[in-house]
This record gives C-alpha cells, sequence and structure tokens, in this order.
C-alpha cells in the first residue's frame, strides 16, 4: 500500500499535502505518527469525564494535526466539535463526538493497513 | 539547501558565534506539531521544546539571551499562548526575542491579540514548510540585523566626537554596499531632494522651504533606504527579476527602515529623525494611492517623502543596476513625465520640467563636492542647535563677551559705528554714536528717513553709494570722506566701510558694517598747512613754486587755449626799502599785492615770485592787450608819499609754446628789457628780447642795484 493509497482511503487530500510539506518521507513519517498520537484518547476521556475544558484543547490538537497533514475528513468533524467545546459543553457536542470518532476510525484504519503493509 | 546554508552563515556571523546554530524555542502542545517543525528546522536550528505555556516560559526564563525565535502555539494546558506573551510582555522579553504564532485558530480576534501582545508573525495551519522556513529565517535574520543596528545607532549618537553625518555616512554606505551600487546613489538623491526643494519653494504658493529646512530633509533623503539592511543580499542584489515573493520582501524595506528609525532608544524628538522617518516609510508610495507600504494617496504622503522618491526613481533610471543599463537624462525626464515609472504630484512634474535643463550639470563636476561640503556644515549646524546645548550656551557667553567689549571700545573711540543690513533695511548705530547724530540707535529704512539723508549732501550719498558699489567679495573696503552736518555744525567726517556678502554662490549684497571718524580738525589743521606751504606771508599771494604748479596744471589740463604770463616789479623800491625802512618796504609790497589781487580776474593766478617781483597768469581769448592795459593800469597808486611804479614784462604761450620756463625766461626777458628801456611801462615779448639778461639773474641784480641807487637818487 503506498502512501496515496492510504490517502485515498482516508478521504483525505494527498496532492494538497505533498504541495505543503513538499516531502512524501515527511508526510509520510508523521502520518503514521498520527496512530500513536494520544489527543484522540484524551478527548474521549475527557468527554467521559465531562472536563469539556480538556476536551477542547484536545479536540483543537486534533483538527490541526489533521489541517497540517491534510486528513480533511477528521479535520473537518473535529473543527465543529472544537467550535461546539469552544464554550463548554453544548448541544451538538454528543453527536459531533460521535462523527468524529467515526471519521477517526476511518482514518486510523488506512493508516494501520499502510503501517502493517511497511513491515 | 543553498539558501539555508547561506542564511546559516549569515546568522552564525551575525550572532558571533561560530559553528553554533541559533536556538528556537517550539511551544506546542501537540507532539506531532513539534516533531513536524523540528523535522523542517531541526538541520539549522537547535530546537528547544515545551509541550505547555507554563513550560514555555521556564525555558525562556532560562534560555532568554540565547533564544532567536519563539514558535508559539495559542491552544496549550496550563498556560496557554496568550498567557506566554502576557509572561514576556511583563518581563520585557518579548523586546528582545520575536515571536511566531503558529495556531489552527482562525479566530481574527485571537489573531488580533496575538499581534496586539507583540508577535512578529502569525501562522496559521496548515502551515506550508516552505513559507515557516521563510518566515523563520526572515524574523531572526531582521531581529539580529536589527538589534546589531540598533547598537550601531546607539554608539554612534553616544559618540560625541562623531558627527551624525558620519552615521549617515556609514548607514547608506552599508546600504550602498549590500546594494552593489556606487557611492554615488545616495549624494544624487541628496542633490536631487535639495534641487526639488528649492524649485518647490520658488516656484509654488504651496511650499515654502527655509535653507536650514532644505538641508535637513535633504541630509535625512540619505537613509530612505536603510531598511535595505534587512533585506537578503541575494534577492537585494538578484540579476533577474524578482520573483512574487522576492518582491513582497523587498517592499518590507520602507516599513522596517522606518521602524528602525522609530525603534532608536533617543532622539526620537529630533526634527532629522522625524524627516528621515517619513522619507523611509513613504518613499514607495504612489500618488495615485497605488505604492506601499501603506497606499496613502496625493498629499496624504508627505513632499518629502514625494520628492525622495521622485529623485530615488530618477536616479535608479540614469544609473546602470545589476538588472538594467544606464538610460540617457533626456530618456529618464521623458518616462517619468510619461508616467512610465509612476505617478508623481503635478507640482512635482512641473519642477521636473523647470530642472530638466540644469539637473545633469548639478550632478557633475565641483557642484557635488561643495555640496557636499555644505551639507556636512549645516549637519553640524543642525548637530550644534539640537544637541549641543551646552555648546551652544557657551558660544552665546562667547559672544554676549564680545559685545560687551565691543561697546567699550567703542565708546572710547568716539567714533560713529554702523551696521546696515539691505533686508531688512535697517541701520543700527553705536550708542555714543547715535547720541552724537542725534538719532535713535535702530532706524528703520534709513534710505527714506529724513533726518538720516539730510546728515550728507545729496552728493555725498551719491558719492557714498557709488564708493560702495565699486567693492567686491574680494576688495570689500572702502574710505570716503565727506561733510556730516550735525544739527550744530557740519565736520569733516571720515568713512571707513567694508561690505558684508552672504556665503551662498554667487554671494549677494547684504550690507555694511563701518564708522565714521572725526576728521574735521586734523582737516583743518592741515588746510592751514597747505595754506601756509603754498602762500607768501607777507601778502597772502601764493608763492612762486605752489603759482608755477599750478600753471603748469591749467596749461597741462587745456593746452588747446592761450595763456599769458606777466612778470613785474615795482620800479625804486630798493631805495625806498634803504631809506624807509624794511617795515614800510613790506607795507608797500602788501599795498601793491592789494592792488594786484583787485586788478586780476578770479580765474588768474597771481603770485609773489620773490622780494618785489610778482608775476601774474591770465587766460586770454581775442584780443591781449587791453587785458593788460587794464591790470597796468590799475596797479597805479601811492602808499604813503611813496608812488608806485610798476616795470611789466608779458610773454604768451602763443610766443614761447606751452611750457612754464619758457613762459618765465621770455616774460622774464621782456621786463628786462623794460627795465633799461626805462621803467615804469609794460611791453611784451619779441624775438630780438631773444639775448637780453634776466631781471632775476645776479647780473641782472647787480644792475638793477645801480638802477635802483639811480633811482631813489632822482626820487629824493
Amino acid at each position: 500500500m503506498t502512501l496515496k493509497e492510504c490517502y485515498e482511503k482516508m478521504e483525505a487530500n494527498y496532492e494538497e499535502v505533498i504541495g505543503r510539506l513538499r516531502s512524501e518521507r515527511l508526510v509520510q513519517k508523521f502520518a503514521l505518527k498520527f496512530l500513536d498520537d494520544p489527543s484522540y484518547r484524551l478527548l474521549i476521556t475527557s468527554m467521559e469525564e465531562k472536563n469539556y475544558e480538556e476536551a477542547f484543547r484536545a479536540a483543537h490538537t486534533i483538527k490541526g494535526v489533521c489541517q497540517n497533514l491534510g486528513f480533511t475528513r477528521l479535520g473537518r468533524s473535529s473543527s465543529a466539535l472544537t467550535e461546539a467545546l469552544r464554550g463548554g459543553w453544548s448541544q451538538e457536542a454528543d453527536s459531533l463526538l460521535e462523527q468524529t470518532k467515526a471519521d477517526y476510525q476511518s482514518t486510523v484504519t488506512p493508516l494501520q493497513a499502510l503501517r502493517d503493509s511497511q513491515q | 539547501m543553498e539558501a539555508a546554508d547561506h542564511a546559516k552563515e549569515v546568522l552564525s556571523l551575525i550572532m558571533n558565534k561560530p559553528g553554533q546554530n541559533p536556538r528556537i524555542l517550539v511551544a506546542d502542545d501537540s507532539e506531532m506539531n513539534r516533531a513536524i517543525l523540528e523535522e523542517m528546522l531541526g538541520g539549522e536550528y537547535d530546537i528547544l521544546e515545551a509541550e505547555n505555556g507554563a513550560e514555555a516560559v521556564e525555558m525562556i526564563r532560562l534560555h532568554e539571551t540565547e533564544l532567536s525565535l519563539v514558535l508559539l502555539d495559542i491552544v496549550m494546558p496550563v498556560k496557554d499562548g496568550f498567557g506566554v506573551l502576557d509572561e514576556m510582555n511583563r518581563n520585557r522579553w518579548i523586546e528582545e526575542i520575536p515571536v511566531i504564532m503558529i495556531s489552527a485558530e482562525t479566530n481574527p480576534d485571537n489573531i488580533e491579540r496575538a499581534y496586539e501582545l507583540g508577535v512578529t508573525d502569525f501562522i496559521s495551519r496548515p502551515f506550508d514548510a516552505l513559507i515557516v522556513h521563510r518566515r523563520v529565517v526572515n524574523t531572526i535574520l531582521l531581529y539580529a540585523k536589527q538589534k546589531k543596528l540598533i547598537n550601531l545607532v546607539t554608539d554612534q549618537i553616544y559618540e560625541k566626537e562623531q558627527s551624525s553625518s558620519l552615521m549617515i555616512d556609514i548607514l547608506s554606505h552599508i546600504v550602498e554596499f549590500r546594494n552593489g551600487e556606487s557611492g554615488l546613489h545616495v549624494r544624487h538623491v541628496n542633490l536631487l531632494t535639495a534641487m526639488f526643494l528649492r524649485h518647490l519653494t520658488q516656484h509654488t504658493e504651496e511650499y515654502r522651504f527655509s535653507r536650514s529646512e532644505i538641508s535637513l530633509i535633504s541630509t535625512a533623503s540619505a537613509l530612505h533606504d536603510i531598511g535595505k539592511i534587512a533585506i537578503d543580499e541575494k534577492i537585494l542584489n538578484k540579476p533577474g527579476r524578482l520573483t512574487t515573493e522576492e518582491f513582497e520582501i523587498m517592499k518590507t524595506h520602507s516599513a522596517i527602515g522606518a521602524q528602525m528609525l522609530q525603534d532608536l532608544p533617543i532622539h526620537q524628538e529630533e526634527p532629522l529623525v522625524k524627516v528621515a522617518y517619513e522619507i523611509c516609510r513613504w518613499h514607495h508610495e504612489r500618488y495615485d494611492g497605488r505604492g506601499y507600504p501603506d497606499g496613502l494617496k496625493g498629499d496624504e504622503i508627505p513632499i518629502t517623502a514625494q520628492i525622495v522618491a521622485l529623485a530615488d526613481v530618477y536616479d535608479a533610471l540614469t544609473s546602470e543596476r545589476v538588472y538594467k543599463p544606464a538610460f540617457s537624462h533626456e530618456k529618464a525626464v521623458e518616462m517619468i513625465l510619461n508616467g512610465e515609472c509612476g505617478t508623481f504630484n503635478p507640482l512635482l512634474m512641473d519642477s521636473l520640467r523647470g530642472l530638466a535643463g540644469s539637473i545633469q550639470e548639478e550632478l557633475l563636476g565641483d557642484n557635488l563636492v561643495r555640496a557636499n561640503q555644505r551639507e556636512m556644515r549645516n549637519i553640524a549646524e543642525e548637530l550644534l542647535r539640537h544637541k549641543e546645548l551646552t555648546a551652544a550656551e557657551r558660544t552665546l557667553q562667547l559672544l554676549e563677551h564680545e559685545r560687551m567689549k565691543y561697546s567699550f571700545f567703542a565708546s572710547l573711540t568716539k567714533e560713529i559705528q554702523f551696521e546696515y543690513t539691505v533686508a531688512p533695511a535697517i541701520v543700527t548705530l553705536s550708542a555714543w554714536g547715535a547720541k552724537r547724530l542725534g538719532l535713535p540707535d535702530v532706524i528703520m529704512d534709513p534710505l527714506h528717513s529724513a533726518e538720516a539723508r539730510a546728515l550728507l549732501s545729496e552728493e555725498d550719498w551719491k558719492g557714498l553709494s557709488e564708493a560702495l558699489r565699486h567693492t567686491t567679495p574680494e576688495d570689500p573696503d572702502l574710505t570716503y570722506d565727506c561733510l556730516i552736518h550735525y544739527s550744530d555744525e557740519p565736520r569733516w567726517a571720515r568713512i571707513v566701510a567694508r561690505s558684508t556678502w552672504s556665503p551662498e554662490e554667487p554671494p549677494e549684497y547684504t550690507g555694511v558694517i563701518g564708522k565714521a571718524m572725526d576728521i574735521h580738525d586734523s582737516r583743518l589743521r592741515l588746510r592751514k598747512l597747505e595754506q601756509m606751504a603754498s602762500h607768501d606771508p607777507l601778502t597772502g599771494l601764493l608763492n612762486h613754486s605752489a603759482a608755477q604748479e599750478q600753471i603748469r596744471a591749467r596749461m597741462e589740463d587745456a593746452p588747446e587755449r592761450k595763456y599769458a604770463l606777466a612778470i613785474l616789479d615795482l620800479d625804486h623800491f630798493k631805495a625806498a626799502n634803504d631809506t624807509f625802512g624794511h617795515h614800510f618796504g613790506d607795507r608797500v609790497l602788501s599795498f601793491l599785492s592789494d592792488k594786484i589781487r583787485q586788478g586780476i580776474r578770479s580765474g588768474d593766478i597771481a603770485a609773489r615770485v620773490g622780494g618785489d617781483e610778482f608775476l601774474i597768469f591770465l587766460e586770454y581769448k581775442q584780443e591781449l592787450e587791453p587785458v593788460i592795459q587794464r591790470i597796468y593800469s590799475s596797479l597805479r597808486g601811492e602808499y604813503k608819499g611813496f608812488r608806485l611804479s610798476v616795470s611789466m614784462g608779458i610773454s604768451t604761450s602763443e610766443d614761447a609754446g606751452m611750457d612754464y620756463d619758457t613762459l618765465f625766461r621770455t616774460a622774464d626777458s621782456a621786463l628786462y628789457t623794460v627795465k633799461r628801456g626805462g621803467r615804469g611801462a609794460y611791453r611784451f615779448y619779441n624775438h630780438t628780447m631773444e639775448r637780453a639778461f634776466s631781471v632775476i639773474t645776479p647780473i641782472e641784480n647787480k644792475a638793477s642795484e645801480e638802477e635802483s641807487e639811480n633811482d631813489a637818487k632822482g626820487m629824493l
């Protein structure tokens, strides 16, 4: 599996990220690092513990990383969640969290497949 | 990467730490984000990491002086990016360490707040690797250079011995050196700026600049490109066309230059700094509002910056650059007037048309050097006026002392000292002089003051102005003797004066300083001496040598006229002298000389030659004989029983020529002939008398003595 194929599976914008970061090696390195990023876990636990301030920061971080790596789909939902949590909990937050969870899964599955194919 | 190597090299030079990379602190709670940035910058910089705001503050505290840049996220746990900026402001680190904010934040309020807290730049996610790299490099270079430059400028200003011209020289040469331009650009812009300022002053109602303002502004013009010091040399000297991004960087130089001046820790209030700020910031604005950095339009752009912009464009066109050959003067003027090089104030276009004929000449040759020296002097003056207050005070004290000395000596000399200035037309008199003349110390418009005009005769006013008109800056002194009409009496004065001239080329007549000395008494004494030297004390007639001088002068002045010389003596005088005593003889001579004085006309000359001999010199037109006849008759008479009998010999210039000696000798011969012929008559000289002896020669004297004896006997 190539990085490009992986991005297609993630519904992410491969051309855009290569244009910005200029290096396939770099993009692949950081894309794979996303699998180890603790932000998603932090978001889930913070939401469970109703620590919405922490949840906001976690969502914000996910949004930022997604933007940098060109993970368009996850970026869209995490961005919406970030706004929903900016002033603390809001009605949309719970449903947006579910959307984010779904998008996260559809993002990490191809990434895991990529990592497996590299080893 | 070549550019990166270059930047690294420049940086290590600037940081004076060869081999060591500048340090960047990356504060971001996402390890991923930190890793991405480290990956992008790690080769050229040492990266320190902080995963929240509190850690970031701690790192800055620890590494303050070593940090070249902070890359700061906004949303972080414990303390967010704004909290870090607050700390940096509180500790004034923000003044030393540039901060670039990198955030996924798109809320404009947050971005604005970040700028207000002093961040240099804001990069939003997703970021472009090249943009991050470029902005990091630029920010570090800019800060490092600015820091160095501020130190340089500060040092220069604090160096008392160094004038600001040296500072300007150094700065403009640094810029030019980096620009690869010849050293002439700054000088040309300076000269052109001054030319336009002068032209506007002379030809427009809107703008009036004093000489010192012109010098100030043209001096400040030298700093127009100092911001280029922060521009990468690769861009600055790129032979080809700049890319859009490079041009954007290039364009920052005007704002950077202005910022540098604003960052000067002192002298913010200096007019030079203020004008230089205007010029630096706005010399790339365009009259139609399409310039940078602020897009000012029309007269929103300070006229100083408008002028420097035009000067800059003209000199750029006429100079060779890495990207273009030099255009001719005519071509450059044509291009500017056609609007091919930007839009300018129509007034400035008029000035360009007006100056087109003289610009080239001004920029070449001696003018350059002279103007430069003038500029140096002006800067020095500017410095003295604005900075060296203590020096100015000392100068004032010296001046006051000089004034005191001057008025003390003036009061001792009893001279009328005066100073006249053309504009405004004022005469200032020394205290004693004003009192003596009965005039106020200061006379406004003296040429139209009746009291002042009455002091000298119209003729003397004319003579004096004539003498003044003949002075030059090289030979400014004059001396003029005339009568001053004081309220009580007229007295002779000698006016010694010096005309004053302006320092510029060509010099202009600005006034006169001088004094009037009273020479009345000495002049009268001299007159008396002259009188005594030229007149016979007994009779009051001229003596022979004075008469001789006057006669020669008269004949020389008008040789075309006819003159006659008569020599006469008193018959039987020796006998009278011997018989009645010398006193009686003297009184007879006085009596005769009175008769001579009355008998001649006012233009004739009469003199006592010696003893009882006299001469009369006269001019005649037609018949001479009737004139002689009348004079001769008038000399008859009697003094206390002594009957006057006169013998007279006459010679004319028609016979003897225009030569005094010949005239005298021939008249003398004629007199001798009369004496020998029986006295009591006059005769005109003719050639038969040529061999006759002179009455005045010793031989004649002997003969005359014999005769005199006989005469006396005969009389008794």
